[in-house]
């Protein structure tokens, strides 16, 4: 329950930060906050310990250690797409804002039925677009990132 | 004799001559002069001869505490509930780290196997996330997965143990010197006893030399009749392993005496003894050199110097007199006899009790049967490593830098893919009457998503290094490039779907810089119109070809780079058929870019480095760049899937289990001078090239050659199924098989076939509402999906 907690924490945590940021431009289109992360992002202890740990590591403020427990973890499920997710939100605090797309490219072509997710990571990509100053193709992400929630 | 004779003759002839008397004076005063002259001098020549020496040992001394290898470690194999693995593998790891079988695992690097359970008490080990703790825990194993892991003190479920990694090979010294460093406080307190009582006891009293040891030794040999001490201080031991020669003259001792005191003005005991530890020659194995005792317990006893006991060390210690004579492997009673003979030493100068010694004398001497594999095994693969950090680091500072380098090597996978390529070339040549050790092969696993190699095999033959085929034979790829020619039509989904129709008729291309180009089809037929998919399936090389040139050569090529094809490929059609040489290693980049999806990992062999100390000085993350859209990627997938269950892989699912689903490719160059075959499961993509050196035909197709090494290595690792993801952009359609019409499920002959949305057929065949039609492409369809 504890780690659950945690997980949400993590996940409010950056869906705050970057609705803060995407706050701070010039009003781009917007979907909804996206729902947290579905509670069980695997059914694997392993993943989840590791899961955990990276947050832990995160909070710490080493992004670094953060990343690899979640390569560590992307090893056990390599088809996993919350944890491409996070490693793509992680990528994006780096700065490194080529593979924080790549990377949410790659969750959302592993989740293709997980609306949630996918519109977290249209959210990401449009950011990452839009910071690294593609301000067109920012849009057209943000946009798909509500057309994914509605039915 | 004969000399002083004459001159005694000369001086009696003298003798008379009084008037000379002056003149022999003046000599005499000469003589004198030239003496002293030459003293000086020669006075003068020895301080410049000490001084030289000096330096000369100094610098000695600084570069030999330096130059130390960068070791390279195999992926550490984590442990966690799920994984696959069976006993067998997991006692084969534990062997190969060193870990012994005890029913007391206590001890760290100690395990008890009971049936599929195993309490291990692994190692402590610096990773380059942080410094781990040995620690105790269970793991259980059944069919074939780990069913339970908890640690032994608590109940509790353990989510994951990580052991330490497997050192795989080192980057040397240019002069083929291999250590492993050792410091002076944390070697075992007995190997430095036995040290003293056999080589030197006075080593912390004297200073550089020990006449009364020397004496000493003298007597007690002449006393014994035999060798049993050494005249020689560690240092001047430490001076003679300097140079490398044995030679034993005045001049050479000399020197060594001079260096010796020039050793200890210089350093402390402690400084020096640590040299001493991790310079000695401890034995030899193959054209390298087994410098100090670090090494020498990897290589005797496969397990750290700490970890060894005290019968183990006085073998070491033993063995420094003659490591070839008193070699436990060879000269198993001699080397006993000798460490028997260190084991009294210690107990005559009281550094040990006789009650530990009874024991340790009783003990057998415990090498491991043959020296360690695994630094000569994994060249290829270790040449791979040392091509990536040659971009990252200079030579100079691998080779004595003492890094630590973390890489992907799965010693699992590797020696199943050495040992298919292995037993398989000579039961292909035993089958197809070809000389034996003709044919040549390589092959590179590396996972699916992650992009990691996990084993490179660069030849039959690994031991001796050599050529790399993996990463070095450029051979022609035949059909293996055709993938990127599908996969550009793919990529247009308003002209081409699975189902579109490609002619395979005869074709002569002439293009400009090319000779004309006229493609035949393997069975040397025409197949008139065939669906895209089949046109794979079967391999067909001329609706390939017009269907390569209907996207266009550019594009294709296009294709190709984006995939992961670095090499510049000439502009030619014939490209498309894989008229082109391209590595091993480039096509797995290629094979892993379409078996993820579209997401191509730039393929890497190593995790991280991290500095002699641990400290993290380099990380290798995972990268990834979308190459393709991952729907036309996802269609492709299908078809090479088919490939393996009808087409020219048919064979696959009987040498393997069906369920694996396995996508993959063969490839036969023209002349059968290359079998190839590339293929991805769940979690592996994996190359096979198969072929001869001097480029001579070899006669084997891509199933008949490299698929078979493929499927015998696949069987010993046991891949995952691959299971595709239909991406938001794909949908599944029923389509009848006779017209491609759609279809519904419960109507005779439908088929389920994937498309790109928006691209599946919109008219609905006569099964569902009886509409009229067209009878041509009834037969067409008809024939195809029979």
């Amino acid at each position: 329950m504890v780690s659950l907690v945690r997980q949400y924490f993590f996940s409010w945590v950056i869906v705050g930060l970057l609705v803060g940021l995407t706050g701070c431009a010039t009003a781009p289109p917007r979907g909804p906050v996206p729902a947290p992360e579905p509670a069980t992002v695997s059914q694997k202890n392993v993943v989840v310990a590791l899961l955990d740990q990276a947050q832990g590591e995160h909070r710490r403020g080493d992004t670094a250690r953060a990343a690899a427990s979640l390569e560590r973890a992307l090893r056990i499920e390599p088809r996993n797409p919350v944890i491409w997710h996070r490693l793509a939100r992680l990528r994006m605090e780096q700065g490194d804002y080529a593979q924080a797309q790549s990377l949410a490219a790659k969750s959302n072509a592993l989740a293709p039925t997980d609306a949630q997710l996918r519109s977290q990571n249209w959210q990401l990509i449009g950011e990452a677009r839009r910071r690294s100053g593609d301000r067109r193709g920012a849009e057209e992400a943000f946009a798909r990132a509500q057309s994914v929630l509605e039915p | 004799m004969a000399r002083r004779t004459k001159a005694k003759k000369k001086t009696a002839a003298r003798r008379p001559k009084r008037a000379a008397r002056g003149r022999r004076r003046t000599k005499a005063r000469n003589t004198r002069k030239f003496l002293l002259f030459a003293l000086f001098w020669l006075l003068l020549a020895a301080v410049a001869a000490v001084v030289y020496l000096d330096r000369a040992v100094q610098t000695k001394f600084e570069g030999k505490r330096w130059a130390l290898p960068a070791h390279i470690y195999a992926r550490p194999l984590e442990l966690y509930e799920g994984l696959r693995l069976n006993a067998h593998e997991l006692a084969a790891e534990l062997e190969a780290l060193g870990y012994r079988s005890a029913a007391d695992t206590g001890r760290p690097a100690t395990y008890r196997r009971r049936g599929g359970e195993f309490h291990i008490t692994s190692r402590s080990f610096r990773f380059w996330d942080g410094e781990q703790a040995a620690r105790r825990f269970v793991v259980r194993l059944d069919d074939q997965h780990v069913s339970a892991l908890r640690a032994q003190d608590d109940r509790g479920a353990l989510p994951l143990a990580r052991l330490e990694p497997l050192l795989i090979g080192s980057i040397h010294p240019a002069h083929h010197e291999d250590r492993t460093l050792v410091r002076v406080d944390d070697v075992p307190e007995n190997l430095i006893s036995a040290l003293l009582a056999i080589e030197d006891r006075n080593f912390y009293r004297h200073f550089g030399v020990d006449p009364r040891g020397l004496a000493r030794a003298l007597w007690t040999n002449l006393r014994a009749r035999r060798a049993v001490q050494g005249g020689s201080t560690l240092t001047q031991q430490l001076v003679k392993n300097f140079y490398l020669t044995s030679e034993r003259t005045l001049r050479r001792k000399l020197i060594e005496l001079v260096m010796a005191l020039s050793l200890e003005a210089h350093y402390q005991k402690d400084e020096i003894l640590e040299a001493y530890l991790n310079e000695i020659y401890l034995g030899q194995r193959g054209n390298r050199a087994i410098h100090g005792f670090g090494l020498a317990s990897q290589f005797y006893f496969g397990r750290p110097l700490q970890e060894l006991e005290l019968h183990e060390l006085a073998l070491l210690v033993g063995m420094i007199k003659g490591p070839s004579y008193y070699n436990p492997r060879r000269n198993p009673e001699r080397a006993l006899a000798r460490r028997n003979l260190v084991l009294e030493e210690m107990v005559a100068q009281g550094f040990v009790a006789e009650a530990d010694v009874a024991k340790a004398r009783e003990r057998p001497l415990g090498v491991t049967t043959q020296a360690l594999t695994q630094k000569t095994a994994h060249t290829a693969f270790v040449d791979f490593v040392r091509r990536q950090l040659q971009r990252d680091y200079r030579e100079e500072d691998l080779r004595s830098e003492g890094l630590q380098i973390f890489t992907t090597l799965d010693p699992r996978v590797q020696h199943a893919a050495e040992h298919a390529v292995r037993s398989r070339l000579t039961a292909l040549e035993g089958q197809r009457g070809l000389p034996a050790d003709s044919l040549q092969a390589a092959a590179v696993v590396t996972t699916t998503d992650n992009g990691e190699v996990l084993a490179i095999v660069g030849g039959r033959d690994q031991t001796g290094g050599g050529f790399n085929r993996a990463l070095d034979a450029r051979r022609a790829i035949g059909s293996l490039a055709k993938p990127a020619v599908y996969l550009t039509a793919l990529q247009r989904p308003n002209r081409f779907t699975v189902l579109s129709a490609v002619d395979d008729s005869p074709l002569v291309w002439k293009e400009r810089g090319a000779p004309p180009w006229e493609p035949q089809n393997f069975d040397q037929r025409s197949h008139g119109d065939v669906p895209l998919r089949e046109a794979l399936i079967h391999s067909y090389n001329i609706a390939t070809a017009r269907l390569g040139l209907q996207v266009g050569v550019t594009d294709v090529i296009d294709t190709f780079r984006r995939l992961g094809i670095e090499q510049d490929l000439p502009p030619f059609a014939s490209v498309m058929l894989g008229a082109v040489g391209i590595t091993p290693v480039e096509v797995a980049q290629m094979y892993q870019t379409l078996a993820s999806g579209g997401f191509r990992v730039p393929l890497r062999a190593i995790r991280a480095v991290l500095t002699v100390d641990g400290a993290p000085l380099q990380r290798y993350p995972l990268a990834v760049e979308q190459a393709a859209a991952p729907g036309p990627v996802y269609l492709l997938s299908t078809i090479l899937q088919d490939v393996a269950r009808t087409g020219t892989a048919a064979a696959l699912p009987k040498l393997l289990s069906p369920e694996l689903n396995i996508a993959g490719k063969t490839g036969t160059s023209d002349e059968f001078r290359d079998s190839w075959f590339a293929g991805y499961t769940g979690d592996l993509v994996a190359v096979v090239w198969v072929g001869r050196d001097d480029n001579k035909p070899v006669g084997l197709t891509g199933a008949g050659g490299a698929m078979r090494v493929w499927s015998d290595m696949m069987r010993r690792v046991r891949p995952t199924p691959l299971l595709l993801t239909p991406p938001a952009d794909v949908q599944t359609v029923w389509v009848d098989a006779e017209t491609g019409l759609l279809a519904a499920p419960e109507c005779a002959g439908a088929v389920e076939v994937a498309f790109i949305k928006g691209s599946a057929p919109t008219q609905s065949s006569d099964c569902v509402p009886p509409t009229a039609s067209p009878d041509r492409l009834r037969r067409w369809f008809k024939k195809w999906f029979r």
